[in-house]
Order: C-alpha cells, then sequence, then structure tokens
C-alpha cells in the first residue's frame, strides 16, 4: 500500500502533506504533557514490531500484503500515539526506498492517520459490545482483529479513491485493489491477533482498552474515556 | 521502566524481530509478489511504473536476499531508536 513518487499529482500529495502534517502535530500537542517517560522504549519496541512486520511480505493470490498494524498500535496506545509511531516507521521506509518521498503525507495519511483513527473507532465500538460477553482480554483481541480487518479494506477503499486522479486508472483496478484488500485483510487480522495476544499475556499494561493499563492517560480522545473496560462494564442500575 | 525491563523485556524483542525478518528474507519465505496497490495500478489498470525516482539510501549496497536482511536489520534498529528519541522529547520527566 505504499504508493511511490511519480504515480499521483502533486496537488494531492501537498494537500496530503498539509492533512497530516496537522494531524501528526495535533497528535504531538495532544500527547506532549501526557506522555511518561518510563513508556519511551515501549514506543521504540512497538515502532520496530510494526516495521519488521512491514518488510515481509506474505502472498496473496497473485499479489501480496503485509501488515499495516495500525489498528493495533492505536488499541494499544492510542490513536495519537499510534499515528505518531506509524508515521516514524513510514519515515525510515522512505529511506529505505519503500514509498515516495513525496508521496509521504499521502501514505503518512492512508497507513496512519486514517487506518489508526478508524481502526481505534471501530476497536472501540466492538469491544464495548464484545465485553459484555467475554472476558477483557478476549474481547479485546476479537475486536482489535476484526476491526484491523475492516480498516485494512477501507483503508483500499480510500487510496483506490486517490487514484482516480491517475490517467488510465478506473472502476476495473478500483474494484482489483479493495478486492484483493479483502483478501490482504485476513493476513492483517491473523497477524494482529498473534501479536497482540503476545502483549496480552507478556505486558496487558500497554493496552489502553484492558484494566490497569499504564497508557490511558496518552489514549484517551476527547477526553472522554468511552473504550475503557469501566465504560464497557454492564449497569447493574 | 526499570532498566531491568529494558534488558529483559525491550531488547530481546528487538532481537528476536532482527532474527526473525533475517530467518524469512533468507529462507526465501517473503513473496516476491507485486502487493495489492502495483498489482491493481500496473498489472489491472496498465499504468506505466515511473523510472529513475528515489530509490533509497541502501541502493548502492545492491540487491540480493543478503542485502535484504541487512536493510531490514538497520531498518528495525534505526527505526527503534528513532521512536525512542522522538517520544522521549515529548515526555515530560519526573
Amino acid at each position: 500500500m505504499h504508493v511511490g513518487d511519480g504515480i499521483v499529482p502533486l496537488w494531492l500529495l501537498l494537500v496530503m502533506y498539509v492533512v497530516s502534517g496537522a494531524m501528526l502535530v495535533l497528535s504531538a500537542r495532544r500527547i506532549r504533557a501526557r506522555f511518561d517517560d518510563r513508556l519511551v522504549p515501549y514506543m521504540g519496541v512497538l515502532a520496530a514490531v510494526i516495521y519488521a512486520a512491514q518488510y515481509v511480505n506474505f502472498p496473496v493470490s497473485v499479489s501480496s500484503g503485509h501488515l499495516i498494524g495500525a489498528t493495533m498500535i492505536a488499541v494499544m496506545v492510542g490513536p495519537y500515539a499510534g499515528a505518531l509511531i506509524m508515521a516514524l516507521v513510514l519515515f525510515v521506509q522512505v529511506l529505505g526506498g519503500d514509498g515516495g518521498i513525496l508521496t509521504y503525507g499521502l501514505n503518512t495519511f492512508n497507513m496512519a492517520v486514517f487506518s489508526c483513527f478508524v481502526g481505534w473507532a471501530l476497536s472501540a465500538y466492538l469491544y464495548r459490545v464484545l465485553a459484555q460477553r467475554l472476558t477483557e482480554e478476549r474481547a479485546v483481541l476479537v475486536a482489535t482483529s476484526v476491526a484491523s480487518y475492516v480498516t485494512t479494506v477501507a483503508a483500499a477503499l480510500v487510496l483506490g479513491i486517490e487514484l482516480f486522479t491517475v490517467p488510465g486508472f478506473g472502476i476495473v483496478p478500483f474494484t482489483a485493489i479493495v478486492g484483493i484488500h479483502a483478501l490482504i485483510g485476513i493476513g492483517e487480522a491473523v497477524l494482529t491477533f498473534v501479536i497482540l495476544l503476545y502483549f496480552v499475556r507478556a505486558r496487558p499494561n500497554l493496552i489502553s482498552f484492558l484494566s490497569g493499563n499504564e497508557v490511558s492517560e496518552i489514549a484517551q480522545v476527547g477526553g472522554a474515556p468511552w473504550a475503557t473496560p469501566e465504560a464497557a462494564a454492564p449497569t447493574t442500575s | 521502566m526499570e532498566r531491568d525491563e529494558l534488558v529483559r523485556f525491550v531488547l530481546p524483542i528487538v532481537v528476536v524481530l532482527i532474527a526473525v525478518v533475517t530467518f524469512l528474507v533468507l529462507g526465501g519465505l517473503a513473496s516476491q509478489n507485486p502487493d495489492g496497490f502495483e498489482w491493481a495500478l500496473f498489472e489491472v489498470a496498465n499504468v506505466t511504473e515511473p523510472e529513475g525516482v528515489f530509490e533509497g539510501i541502501w541502493a548502492p549496497l545492491g540487491e540480493g536476499p543478503l542485502v535484504d536482511a541487512l536493510v531490514g536489520t538497520i531498518g528495525i534498529v534505526l527505526v527503534f531508536v528513532l521512536a525512542m528519541l522522538v517520544f522521549y522529547l515529548m515526555a515530560r520527566r519526573e
């Protein structure tokens, strides 16, 4: 899903630089005063996990895919810190020639900003529903995996819409890019489940949806912690 | 974070990530097929792939599984350090 240079028109790239840049500045401001320095090495290791998982493609029919990981990272540390981590991963990938320099804003919008916020919102909604019936740990695993699948397909839909600005790109390739990501999304969901399962077992304090976590301060959105376990718990009145 | 946590949890994960990526790349288990975007644009829509674009700062190292494994290792370490640096600069001190 990494778009290279020389494909999408410059005006769209500039718009995406502005939108993504504004969202990253907002994200940095949101967490700046709340971020505990004890969490710093965890941010490094989460970025490394995402980079490694994106580095290796798995085969999908005539094509291939890799984990995006935005939904998983947003569930763990919130969409603001998640978007920043994803943007850093994408930056290091640009240094390696994976995704263009001019398309960095567009790729950041698709895989960091859009995917983190949509993935987080979907996961939060599903978690709230599932936590009524399942344990917290199972609810977060299922909610995040399902949301990561939907978010992958949604991000491909957004990319497909952006590619309509490219001469020669029409409804058939649009259907193809969304269709192939409907398959790639299965891999995303499976990898999300496996990686998140490791963190649920090893460091549940790094998952913002779970009780007793140490990241809820940076994971809150709009000051309303409606994705927290307390909010998901059934009312007894 | 305790120093112990860095040694017992964080650094071992980075080492395992490097080992897994190296194993998958050198073992030929990473798919060489075009990704979903490339396939739809260049093979289904037949849009011409641009040439002469920036190929990355590691391009002078050449191509091949060994170079891919090395670049993967450098990338993992680089993003780990960069993320720690950025979040360290944003963190409040206690």
